[in-house]
Protein backbone atom coordinates (compact mmCIF):
# COMPACT_ATOMS: atom_id res chain seq x y z
CA UNK A 1 0.00 0.00 0.00
CA UNK A 2 2.93 2.43 -0.70
CA UNK A 3 0.89 3.34 -3.40
CA UNK A 4 -1.68 5.37 -1.28
CA UNK A 5 0.87 6.52 0.77
CA UNK A 6 3.19 8.25 -2.35
CA UNK A 7 -0.17 9.56 -3.49
CA UNK A 8 -2.01 10.70 -0.34
CA UNK A 9 0.84 11.73 2.13
CA UNK A 10 1.99 14.93 -0.43
CA UNK A 11 -1.79 16.38 -0.42
CA UNK A 12 -1.62 15.79 3.69
CA UNK A 13 1.39 17.80 3.52
CA UNK A 14 0.20 20.61 1.61
CA UNK A 15 -2.77 20.81 4.08
CA UNK A 16 -0.12 20.86 6.97
CA UNK A 17 1.68 23.36 5.60
CA UNK A 18 -1.13 25.83 4.36
CA UNK A 19 -1.86 26.20 8.54
CA UNK A 20 1.69 27.53 9.21
CA UNK A 21 1.82 32.02 10.09
CA UNK A 22 5.70 31.38 9.69
CA UNK A 23 5.62 30.27 6.05
CA UNK A 24 8.00 32.60 3.96
CA UNK A 25 9.09 32.59 0.42
CA UNK A 26 9.83 29.12 0.58
CA UNK A 27 8.11 25.80 1.76
CA UNK A 28 8.56 24.07 4.84
CA UNK A 29 7.28 21.49 6.53
CA UNK A 30 5.97 20.38 9.00
CA UNK A 31 4.81 23.75 10.40
CA UNK A 32 6.25 25.75 13.08
CA UNK A 33 3.33 28.23 14.47
CA UNK A 34 -0.02 27.37 13.42
CA UNK A 35 -2.33 30.01 12.25
CA UNK A 36 -5.46 30.33 9.60
CA UNK A 37 -3.45 33.28 8.26
CA UNK A 38 -2.94 32.68 4.96
CA UNK A 39 -6.63 31.60 4.71
CA UNK A 40 -7.61 35.47 5.62
CA UNK A 41 -5.25 36.62 3.34
CA UNK A 42 -5.86 34.96 0.38
CA UNK A 43 -5.63 36.69 -2.93
CA UNK A 44 -9.05 37.30 -4.43
CA UNK A 45 -7.43 36.28 -8.01
CA UNK A 46 -7.72 32.62 -6.44
CA UNK A 47 -11.66 32.44 -6.08
CA UNK A 48 -11.44 33.98 -9.58
CA UNK A 49 -9.18 31.10 -11.37
CA UNK A 50 -11.57 28.32 -8.72
CA UNK A 51 -14.97 29.57 -10.38
CA UNK A 52 -13.55 29.82 -13.75
CA UNK A 53 -11.79 26.53 -13.34
CA UNK A 54 -15.28 25.09 -12.38
CA UNK A 55 -16.72 26.33 -15.09
CA UNK A 56 -15.12 25.86 -17.69
CA UNK A 57 -14.64 22.24 -16.47
CA UNK A 58 -18.60 21.98 -16.33
CA UNK A 59 -19.14 23.60 -19.44
CA UNK A 60 -16.05 21.31 -21.23
CA UNK A 61 -17.51 18.01 -19.21
CA UNK A 62 -21.53 18.64 -20.69
CA UNK A 63 -20.60 18.81 -24.01
CA UNK A 64 -18.07 16.41 -24.49
CA UNK A 65 -20.04 14.09 -22.77
CA UNK A 66 -23.20 15.18 -25.79
CA UNK A 67 -20.73 14.73 -28.62
CA UNK A 68 -18.79 11.49 -27.21
CA UNK A 69 -22.42 9.55 -26.26
CA UNK A 70 -23.77 10.70 -29.94
CA UNK A 71 -20.62 9.29 -31.28
CA UNK A 72 -20.48 5.71 -29.23
CA UNK A 73 -23.86 5.43 -29.30
CA UNK A 74 -23.88 6.08 -33.15
CA UNK A 75 -20.74 4.46 -34.01
CA UNK A 76 -22.20 0.77 -32.45
CA UNK A 77 -25.92 1.32 -33.35
CA UNK A 78 -25.74 3.60 -36.91
CA UNK A 79 -25.53 1.26 -39.89
CA UNK A 80 -21.47 2.09 -40.00
CA UNK A 81 -21.50 -1.04 -37.17
CA UNK A 82 -18.26 -0.81 -34.74
CA UNK A 83 -16.45 0.73 -37.85
CA UNK A 84 -12.53 0.62 -36.24
CA UNK A 85 -11.75 3.28 -38.43
CA UNK A 86 -14.33 5.70 -36.33
CA UNK A 87 -13.26 4.40 -33.43
CA UNK A 88 -9.52 5.69 -33.80
CA UNK A 89 -10.83 8.83 -35.06
CA UNK A 90 -12.40 9.60 -31.78
CA UNK A 91 -9.47 8.49 -30.05
CA UNK A 92 -6.86 10.64 -32.11
CA UNK A 93 -6.51 13.82 -29.19
CA UNK A 94 -5.20 10.84 -26.64
CA UNK A 95 -2.46 11.05 -29.02
CA UNK A 96 -1.36 14.17 -29.15
CA UNK A 97 0.42 15.49 -25.98
CA UNK A 98 -1.35 18.17 -23.85
CA UNK A 99 1.05 21.44 -24.57
CA UNK A 100 0.78 20.38 -28.34
CA UNK A 101 -2.69 20.71 -27.74
CA UNK A 102 -2.41 24.32 -26.56
CA UNK A 103 -0.11 25.60 -29.17
CA UNK A 104 -2.48 24.07 -32.03
CA UNK A 105 -5.32 26.15 -30.74
CA UNK A 106 -2.95 29.11 -29.14
CA UNK A 107 -1.81 29.28 -32.86
CA UNK A 108 -5.41 28.67 -33.84
CA UNK A 109 -6.73 31.60 -32.06
CA UNK A 110 -4.63 33.92 -33.61
CA UNK A 111 -5.59 32.73 -36.76
CA UNK A 112 -9.22 33.85 -36.37
CA UNK A 113 -8.84 36.79 -34.88
CA UNK A 114 -6.33 37.66 -37.71
CA UNK A 115 -8.93 36.84 -40.41
CA UNK A 116 -12.86 37.67 -38.61
CA UNK A 117 -11.43 39.53 -35.43
CA UNK A 118 -13.04 36.36 -33.02
CA UNK A 119 -10.76 36.82 -29.87
CA UNK A 120 -10.81 33.61 -28.67
CA UNK A 121 -7.39 34.22 -26.60
CA UNK A 122 -7.96 34.07 -22.81
CA UNK A 123 -11.89 33.64 -23.65
CA UNK A 124 -14.51 31.35 -21.52
CA UNK A 125 -15.41 29.84 -25.24
CA UNK A 126 -11.90 29.78 -26.08
CA UNK A 127 -10.60 27.49 -22.76
CA UNK A 128 -13.84 25.37 -23.57
CA UNK A 129 -13.09 24.46 -27.11
CA UNK A 130 -9.87 23.73 -26.45
CA UNK A 131 -10.71 21.37 -23.64
CA UNK A 132 -13.54 19.82 -25.65
CA UNK A 133 -10.39 18.25 -28.17
CA UNK A 134 -9.38 16.01 -24.94
CA UNK A 135 -12.56 15.40 -23.36
CA UNK A 136 -14.18 13.92 -26.25
CA UNK A 137 -11.93 10.55 -26.26
CA UNK A 138 -12.70 9.86 -22.28
CA UNK A 139 -16.45 10.40 -22.76
CA UNK A 140 -16.66 8.42 -26.09
CA UNK A 141 -14.85 5.86 -24.88
CA UNK A 142 -16.07 5.72 -21.52
CA UNK A 143 -19.88 5.36 -23.22
CA UNK A 144 -18.32 3.28 -25.94
CA UNK A 145 -17.08 0.64 -23.06
CA UNK A 146 -20.72 0.40 -21.46
CA UNK A 147 -22.56 -0.80 -25.06
CA UNK A 148 -21.56 -4.47 -24.91
CA UNK A 149 -23.12 -7.53 -26.88
CA UNK A 150 -25.36 -7.81 -24.25
CA UNK A 151 -27.17 -4.58 -23.95
CA UNK A 152 -28.33 -5.76 -27.95
CA UNK A 153 -29.52 -8.98 -26.57
CA UNK A 154 -31.89 -6.98 -23.81
CA UNK A 155 -32.94 -4.69 -26.81
CA UNK A 156 -33.66 -7.22 -28.90
CA UNK A 157 -35.80 -9.02 -26.04
CA UNK A 158 -37.78 -5.73 -25.57
CA UNK A 159 -37.96 -5.26 -29.73
CA UNK A 160 -39.53 -9.23 -29.58
CA UNK A 161 -41.69 -8.50 -26.26
CA UNK A 162 -43.04 -5.80 -28.31
CA UNK A 163 -41.82 -2.68 -27.16
CA UNK A 164 -41.17 0.48 -29.50
CA UNK A 165 -38.09 1.62 -30.53
CA UNK A 166 -38.49 4.62 -28.59
CA UNK A 167 -39.71 3.01 -25.42
CA UNK A 168 -37.03 0.34 -26.29
CA UNK A 169 -34.14 3.09 -26.00
CA UNK A 170 -36.22 4.96 -22.90
CA UNK A 171 -36.18 1.66 -20.96
CA UNK A 172 -33.30 -0.45 -21.72
CA UNK A 173 -30.77 1.51 -23.53
CA UNK A 174 -30.27 4.71 -21.94
CA UNK A 175 -30.25 2.91 -18.59
CA UNK A 176 -27.31 0.68 -19.47
CA UNK A 177 -25.75 3.70 -20.92
CA UNK A 178 -25.98 5.82 -17.53
CA UNK A 179 -22.64 3.94 -15.52
CA UNK A 180 -20.33 5.14 -18.83
CA UNK A 181 -22.08 8.68 -19.48
CA UNK A 182 -21.69 9.11 -15.77
CA UNK A 183 -17.42 8.20 -15.40
CA UNK A 184 -17.28 10.05 -19.18
CA UNK A 185 -18.62 13.02 -17.23
CA UNK A 186 -16.44 12.95 -14.29
CA UNK A 187 -13.03 11.92 -16.55
CA UNK A 188 -13.60 15.24 -18.38
CA UNK A 189 -14.34 16.91 -15.25
CA UNK A 190 -11.38 15.65 -13.72
CA UNK A 191 -8.91 16.51 -16.60
CA UNK A 192 -10.30 19.73 -17.72
CA UNK A 193 -10.52 21.22 -14.18
CA UNK A 194 -6.83 20.28 -13.48
CA UNK A 195 -5.64 21.31 -16.79
CA UNK A 196 -2.13 23.23 -16.97
CA UNK A 197 -0.20 22.33 -20.13
CA UNK A 198 -3.03 23.33 -22.35
CA UNK A 199 -4.53 26.38 -20.77
CA UNK A 200 -1.87 27.87 -19.93
CA UNK A 201 -1.20 28.69 -23.50
CA UNK A 202 -4.37 30.46 -24.09
CA UNK A 203 -4.24 32.29 -20.49
CA UNK A 204 -4.23 36.10 -20.40
CA UNK A 205 -3.87 38.62 -17.58
CA UNK A 206 -7.65 39.04 -16.80
CA UNK A 207 -8.63 35.15 -17.13
CA UNK A 208 -6.29 32.61 -15.39
CA UNK A 209 -8.15 29.23 -14.41
CA UNK A 210 -6.54 27.92 -10.99
CA UNK A 211 -4.23 25.31 -11.89
CA UNK A 212 -2.69 27.95 -14.12
CA UNK A 213 -2.85 30.58 -11.38
CA UNK A 214 -0.73 28.65 -9.10
CA UNK A 215 1.39 27.22 -11.66
CA UNK A 216 2.90 30.53 -12.76
CA UNK A 217 2.78 31.75 -8.72
CA UNK A 218 4.85 28.20 -7.96
CA UNK A 219 7.38 28.69 -11.20
CA UNK A 220 7.78 32.66 -10.90
CA UNK A 221 6.83 34.39 -7.31
CA UNK A 222 6.14 31.63 -4.40
CA UNK A 223 3.10 33.13 -2.60
CA UNK A 224 2.33 30.99 0.65
CA UNK A 225 -1.16 31.53 -0.25
CA UNK A 226 -1.20 29.00 -3.03
CA UNK A 227 -0.92 26.16 -0.22
CA UNK A 228 -4.29 27.75 1.60
CA UNK A 229 -5.94 27.60 -2.13
CA UNK A 230 -4.69 24.45 -2.79
CA UNK A 231 -5.73 22.68 0.59
CA UNK A 232 -9.40 24.43 -0.66
CA UNK A 233 -9.32 22.27 -3.46
CA UNK A 234 -8.36 19.36 -2.01
CA UNK A 235 -10.76 19.40 0.75
CA UNK A 236 -13.18 19.90 -1.79
CA UNK A 237 -12.14 17.30 -4.31
CA UNK A 238 -12.61 14.63 -1.48
CA UNK A 239 -15.91 16.26 -0.24
CA UNK A 240 -17.11 15.72 -3.97
CA UNK A 241 -16.29 12.29 -4.29
CA UNK A 242 -17.39 11.18 -0.81
CA UNK A 243 -20.83 12.78 -1.75
CA UNK A 244 -21.01 11.23 -5.41
CA UNK A 245 -20.16 8.20 -4.27
CA UNK A 246 -22.62 8.65 -1.62
CA UNK A 247 -25.10 9.92 -3.67
CA UNK A 248 -24.80 7.93 -7.25
CA UNK A 249 -22.34 4.90 -6.27
CA UNK A 250 -19.17 3.97 -7.09
CA UNK A 251 -20.18 1.73 -10.07
CA UNK A 252 -21.16 4.89 -12.10
CA UNK A 253 -18.09 6.76 -11.35
CA UNK A 254 -15.80 3.85 -11.73
CA UNK A 255 -17.61 1.00 -13.94
CA UNK A 256 -14.55 -1.74 -13.71
CA UNK A 257 -15.71 -1.60 -9.37
CA UNK A 258 -18.46 -3.63 -9.51
CA UNK A 259 -18.82 -4.35 -5.56
CA UNK B 1 -36.84 -2.98 -36.89
CA UNK B 2 -35.16 -0.89 -37.72
CA UNK B 3 -34.37 1.24 -40.75
CA UNK B 4 -35.53 4.42 -39.32
CA UNK B 5 -34.01 4.05 -35.87
CA UNK B 6 -31.02 3.30 -37.71
CA UNK B 7 -31.16 6.62 -39.38
CA UNK B 8 -31.63 8.14 -36.07
CA UNK B 9 -28.58 7.08 -34.77
CA UNK B 10 -26.46 7.84 -37.77
CA UNK B 11 -27.69 11.14 -37.41
CA UNK B 12 -26.24 11.04 -34.31
CA UNK B 13 -22.58 10.23 -35.30
CA UNK B 14 -22.82 12.45 -38.32
CA UNK B 15 -23.55 15.34 -35.57
CA UNK B 16 -20.35 13.86 -33.47
CA UNK B 17 -18.29 13.80 -35.91
CA UNK B 18 -18.72 17.46 -37.73
CA UNK B 19 -17.86 18.53 -33.81
CA UNK B 20 -15.34 16.43 -33.63
CA UNK B 21 -13.51 17.08 -37.20
CA UNK B 22 -14.07 20.75 -36.79
CA UNK B 23 -12.12 20.61 -33.25
CA UNK B 24 -10.03 17.72 -34.23
CA UNK B 25 -8.71 18.61 -37.65
CA UNK B 26 -9.04 21.90 -38.76
CA UNK B 27 -6.74 23.76 -35.78
CA UNK B 28 -4.29 20.64 -36.59
CA UNK B 29 -4.13 21.33 -40.06
CA UNK B 30 -3.03 25.60 -39.68
CA UNK B 31 -0.62 24.11 -37.00
CA UNK B 32 0.99 22.07 -39.58
CA UNK B 33 1.02 24.45 -42.16
CA UNK B 34 2.79 26.68 -39.76
CA UNK B 35 5.53 24.17 -38.71
CA UNK B 36 6.74 24.38 -43.01
CA UNK B 37 6.60 28.11 -42.96
CA UNK B 38 9.91 30.28 -41.94
CA UNK B 39 9.75 32.66 -38.93
CA UNK B 40 11.69 35.77 -40.31
CA UNK B 41 11.30 37.55 -37.14
CA UNK B 42 10.73 36.90 -33.76
CA UNK B 43 6.75 36.19 -33.79
CA UNK B 44 6.59 37.30 -37.30
CA UNK B 45 6.18 34.27 -39.78
CA UNK B 46 6.98 34.09 -43.80
CA UNK B 47 4.89 32.26 -46.67
CA UNK B 48 7.46 30.01 -48.39
CA UNK B 49 6.36 26.21 -47.69
CA UNK B 50 9.73 24.37 -46.89
CA UNK B 51 10.79 21.68 -44.51
CA UNK B 52 13.71 23.77 -43.57
CA UNK B 53 12.12 24.10 -39.42
CA UNK B 54 12.00 19.95 -39.71
CA UNK B 55 15.46 19.70 -41.28
CA UNK B 56 17.18 22.37 -39.00
CA UNK B 57 15.42 20.31 -36.17
CA UNK B 58 16.80 16.74 -37.01
CA UNK B 59 20.62 18.12 -37.84
CA UNK B 60 20.94 19.26 -34.14
CA UNK B 61 22.16 17.20 -32.08
CA UNK B 62 20.99 19.34 -29.29
CA UNK B 63 17.23 18.67 -30.07
CA UNK B 64 17.61 14.47 -30.60
CA UNK B 65 19.55 14.48 -26.83
CA UNK B 66 16.22 16.44 -25.64
CA UNK B 67 14.23 14.00 -27.42
CA UNK B 68 16.24 11.21 -25.61
CA UNK B 69 15.72 11.98 -22.70
CA UNK B 70 12.30 12.96 -22.96
CA UNK B 71 11.57 9.38 -24.22
CA UNK B 72 13.81 7.84 -21.56
CA UNK B 73 12.41 9.60 -18.63
CA UNK B 74 9.17 8.96 -19.45
CA UNK B 75 10.02 4.71 -20.56
CA UNK B 76 12.05 4.70 -16.95
CA UNK B 77 8.55 6.71 -14.84
CA UNK B 78 6.39 3.89 -16.76
CA UNK B 79 8.29 1.28 -15.30
CA UNK B 80 8.60 1.74 -12.05
CA UNK B 81 4.69 3.26 -12.08
CA UNK B 82 4.14 -0.44 -13.62
CA UNK B 83 5.83 -1.39 -10.34
CA UNK B 84 3.71 0.46 -7.98
CA UNK B 85 0.84 0.05 -9.52
CA UNK B 86 0.48 -4.04 -10.67
CA UNK B 87 0.42 -5.04 -7.03
CA UNK B 88 -1.67 -2.20 -5.98
CA UNK B 89 -3.93 -2.99 -8.18
CA UNK B 90 -3.99 -6.90 -7.39
CA UNK B 91 -5.00 -6.71 -4.12
CA UNK B 92 -7.54 -4.18 -4.42
CA UNK B 93 -9.08 -6.76 -6.97
CA UNK B 94 -8.44 -9.74 -4.85
CA UNK B 95 -9.63 -8.15 -1.06
CA UNK B 96 -12.60 -8.58 -0.95
CA UNK B 97 -13.30 -6.54 2.78
CA UNK B 98 -15.66 -3.05 2.07
CA UNK B 99 -12.23 -1.41 2.88
CA UNK B 100 -11.84 -1.73 -0.81
CA UNK B 101 -15.10 0.93 -1.63
CA UNK B 102 -12.98 3.12 0.37
CA UNK B 103 -9.08 2.80 -1.00
CA UNK B 104 -10.86 3.79 -4.15
CA UNK B 105 -12.57 6.69 -3.21
CA UNK B 106 -8.71 7.63 -1.83
CA UNK B 107 -7.83 6.78 -5.11
CA UNK B 108 -10.32 8.85 -7.18
CA UNK B 109 -9.75 11.51 -5.00
CA UNK B 110 -6.03 11.66 -5.07
CA UNK B 111 -7.06 11.27 -9.48
CA UNK B 112 -9.15 14.40 -9.02
CA UNK B 113 -6.75 16.86 -7.73
CA UNK B 114 -4.78 18.94 -10.16
CA UNK B 115 -1.69 17.90 -11.25
CA UNK B 116 -0.47 21.36 -9.69
CA UNK B 117 -1.14 20.59 -6.30
CA UNK B 118 0.14 17.05 -5.98
CA UNK B 119 3.60 18.95 -7.65
CA UNK B 120 3.46 21.38 -4.84
CA UNK B 121 2.95 18.71 -1.90
CA UNK B 122 5.57 16.80 -3.44
CA UNK B 123 8.13 18.98 -3.82
CA UNK B 124 7.63 20.04 0.08
CA UNK B 125 7.74 16.65 0.97
CA UNK B 126 11.23 16.10 -1.72
CA UNK B 127 12.61 19.94 -0.90
CA UNK B 128 16.17 20.41 0.72
CA UNK B 129 14.46 21.21 3.88
CA UNK B 130 11.73 18.78 3.55
CA UNK B 131 11.02 15.16 5.62
CA UNK B 132 12.65 12.48 3.18
CA UNK B 133 15.68 13.94 2.94
CA UNK B 134 16.25 15.12 6.70
CA UNK B 135 15.37 11.54 7.72
CA UNK B 136 17.78 9.95 4.92
CA UNK B 137 20.31 12.29 6.34
CA UNK B 138 19.38 11.37 9.81
CA UNK B 139 19.57 7.54 9.58
CA UNK B 140 22.69 8.29 7.82
CA UNK B 141 24.38 10.73 10.45
CA UNK B 142 24.30 13.45 7.41
CA UNK B 143 26.67 10.91 5.17
CA UNK B 144 23.52 10.77 2.84
CA UNK B 145 22.33 14.10 0.80
CA UNK B 146 20.37 13.01 -1.70
CA UNK B 147 18.50 16.06 -4.22
CA UNK B 148 15.34 14.65 -4.56
CA UNK B 149 14.31 17.85 -6.41
CA UNK B 150 15.56 20.17 -9.90
CA UNK B 151 17.27 17.19 -11.29
CA UNK B 152 15.62 13.90 -13.42
CA UNK B 153 15.12 12.45 -10.22
CA UNK B 154 12.50 14.67 -9.39
CA UNK B 155 10.91 14.79 -12.86
CA UNK B 156 10.53 10.87 -12.69
CA UNK B 157 8.91 10.54 -9.42
CA UNK B 158 6.17 13.52 -10.24
CA UNK B 159 5.42 11.16 -13.72
CA UNK B 160 5.20 8.52 -11.63
CA UNK B 161 2.42 10.24 -9.29
CA UNK B 162 1.03 11.74 -12.14
CA UNK B 163 0.25 8.35 -13.92
CA UNK B 164 -0.31 5.87 -10.76
CA UNK B 165 -3.99 6.49 -10.40
CA UNK B 166 -5.01 6.21 -13.79
CA UNK B 167 -2.98 2.74 -13.98
CA UNK B 168 -4.06 1.39 -10.79
CA UNK B 169 -7.35 2.16 -11.87
CA UNK B 170 -7.23 0.19 -15.73
CA UNK B 171 -4.73 -2.63 -13.62
CA UNK B 172 -7.76 -3.24 -11.11
CA UNK B 173 -10.35 -3.11 -13.88
CA UNK B 174 -8.41 -5.66 -15.96
CA UNK B 175 -7.43 -8.02 -13.13
CA UNK B 176 -11.02 -7.94 -11.50
CA UNK B 177 -12.42 -9.80 -14.69
CA UNK B 178 -9.71 -12.46 -14.28
CA UNK B 179 -11.51 -15.60 -12.26
CA UNK B 180 -9.67 -15.95 -9.37
CA UNK B 181 -10.48 -19.84 -9.64
CA UNK B 182 -7.69 -19.73 -12.00
CA UNK B 183 -5.16 -18.84 -9.55
CA UNK B 184 -6.71 -21.22 -7.16
CA UNK B 185 -6.30 -24.11 -9.94
CA UNK B 186 -2.80 -23.57 -10.86
CA UNK B 187 -2.55 -23.60 -7.01
CA UNK B 188 -3.78 -27.25 -6.51
CA UNK B 189 -1.76 -28.27 -9.41
CA UNK B 190 1.23 -27.56 -7.44
CA UNK B 191 2.65 -24.09 -9.26
CA UNK B 192 4.50 -21.88 -7.12
CA UNK B 193 3.10 -18.29 -6.87
CA UNK B 194 5.92 -16.98 -9.28
CA UNK B 195 5.04 -20.13 -11.76
CA UNK B 196 0.96 -18.95 -11.44
CA UNK B 197 2.04 -15.43 -12.23
CA UNK B 198 3.97 -15.86 -15.20
CA UNK B 199 2.26 -18.74 -16.83
CA UNK B 200 -1.45 -17.96 -15.89
CA UNK B 201 -1.73 -14.57 -15.04
CA UNK B 202 0.76 -12.82 -17.02
CA UNK B 203 -0.73 -13.96 -20.28
CA UNK B 204 -4.07 -12.82 -19.49
CA UNK B 205 -3.24 -9.50 -18.13
CA UNK B 206 -0.46 -8.41 -20.40
CA UNK B 207 -2.86 -6.75 -22.98
CA UNK B 208 -4.61 -4.67 -20.65
CA UNK B 209 -1.30 -4.16 -19.00
CA UNK B 210 0.51 -3.00 -22.30
CA UNK B 211 -2.86 -0.32 -22.46
CA UNK B 212 -1.89 0.97 -19.30
CA UNK B 213 1.81 1.30 -19.86
CA UNK B 214 1.31 2.97 -23.40
CA UNK B 215 -1.53 5.22 -21.59
CA UNK B 216 0.92 6.15 -19.09
CA UNK B 217 3.69 6.70 -21.63
CA UNK B 218 1.85 9.20 -24.05
CA UNK B 219 0.73 10.96 -20.58
CA UNK B 220 4.35 11.41 -19.50
CA UNK B 221 5.60 12.45 -23.20
CA UNK B 222 3.00 15.31 -22.74
CA UNK B 223 3.92 16.22 -19.01
CA UNK B 224 4.65 19.42 -18.76
CA UNK B 225 3.39 20.97 -15.41
CA UNK B 226 5.29 18.59 -12.85
CA UNK B 227 8.44 18.56 -15.32
CA UNK B 228 8.95 22.21 -15.17
CA UNK B 229 8.42 22.44 -11.35
CA UNK B 230 10.33 19.76 -10.27
CA UNK B 231 12.79 19.87 -12.84
CA UNK B 232 13.08 23.38 -11.62
CA UNK B 233 14.39 24.39 -14.80
CA UNK B 234 17.34 22.12 -14.91
CA UNK B 235 15.53 19.39 -16.51
CA UNK B 236 15.30 20.17 -20.38
CA UNK B 237 12.05 17.82 -22.08
CA UNK B 238 10.38 18.26 -25.23
CA UNK B 239 7.39 19.94 -24.08
CA UNK B 240 9.39 22.53 -22.20
CA UNK B 241 10.92 23.42 -24.88
CA UNK B 242 8.28 23.77 -26.90
CA UNK B 243 6.72 26.16 -24.34
CA UNK B 244 9.63 28.05 -24.22
CA UNK B 245 10.45 28.74 -27.68
CA UNK B 246 6.67 29.89 -28.13
CA UNK B 247 6.93 32.25 -24.60
CA UNK B 248 10.47 33.25 -24.53
CA UNK B 249 11.60 32.95 -28.82
CA UNK B 250 8.07 33.68 -29.73
CA UNK B 251 9.46 31.26 -32.47
CA UNK B 252 6.06 29.63 -33.24
CA UNK B 253 7.16 27.37 -36.37
CA UNK B 254 9.85 26.05 -35.66
CA UNK B 255 7.76 25.42 -32.41
CA UNK B 256 4.95 24.09 -34.90
CA UNK B 257 7.64 21.31 -36.10
CA UNK B 258 9.10 20.32 -32.77
CA UNK B 259 5.43 19.40 -31.68
CA UNK B 260 4.43 17.50 -34.56
CA UNK B 261 7.81 15.45 -33.78
CA UNK B 262 6.59 14.64 -30.55
CA UNK B 263 3.15 13.59 -31.15
CA UNK B 264 4.70 11.53 -34.51
CA UNK B 265 7.13 9.76 -32.11
CA UNK B 266 4.45 9.17 -29.44
CA UNK B 267 2.21 7.89 -31.96
CA UNK B 268 5.26 5.77 -33.84
CA UNK B 269 6.40 4.04 -29.93
CA UNK B 270 2.27 3.69 -29.56
CA UNK B 271 2.47 1.66 -33.21
CA UNK B 272 5.68 -0.76 -32.45
CA UNK B 273 4.52 -1.58 -28.88
CA UNK B 274 1.06 -2.32 -30.50
CA UNK B 275 2.25 -4.33 -33.21
CA UNK B 276 4.33 -5.67 -30.80
CA UNK B 277 1.08 -7.18 -29.59
CA UNK B 278 -1.99 -6.84 -31.67
CA UNK B 279 -4.25 -8.36 -28.97
CA UNK B 280 -3.35 -5.37 -27.19
CA UNK B 281 -5.11 -3.21 -29.45
CA UNK B 282 -8.78 -4.20 -27.95
CA UNK B 283 -7.29 -3.15 -24.15
CA UNK B 284 -6.31 0.51 -25.43
CA UNK B 285 -10.33 1.15 -25.55
CA UNK B 286 -10.34 1.48 -21.72
CA UNK B 287 -8.26 4.81 -21.81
Amino acid sequence: MFAFAFLLVPLAIVVGASFDDSASAYFRFPPERLSLRWYRELPVKYWHGLALSSAIALAAATASTLIGALAAVGIAKGSLRASPLLETFFRLPLQVPFVVTGVVFLQFYYLLFDVWRVPLVGSYAGFVLAHLFFCIPYAAGAVGSVITADLRHIEDAGRIAGATEWRVFQRLTLPALKPGLFSGFFYAFVVSFGDVPVSVFLSTGGTVPLPVEIFQTLQFDFDPAVLSISSIVIVLSALFIVFMQRIVGLDLILPGARR
Amino acid sequence: MIGRTRHVYDAALVGALIASALLFLVPQFFFIRQSLLPNVAPGVVGDTISLDNYREIVADPFYWSVFGRTIGLSAASVAMGLLLAFPTAYLLARMAAPIVRWLIVLLLISSFVSVVVKVLGLSLLLGTDGPVVRTLGALSFGFWNVRLLHNDVGVAIGLVQYTLPLMVMILFGVIQNVPPSLEDAAAVHGASDWRTFRRVLLPLLWPGTLAAALIAFNMNMGAFTSAVLLGGGRVLTVPIMIQRKIVLETDYPNAAALALLLTLTVVAVNLAALKARPAAIAGTRAG
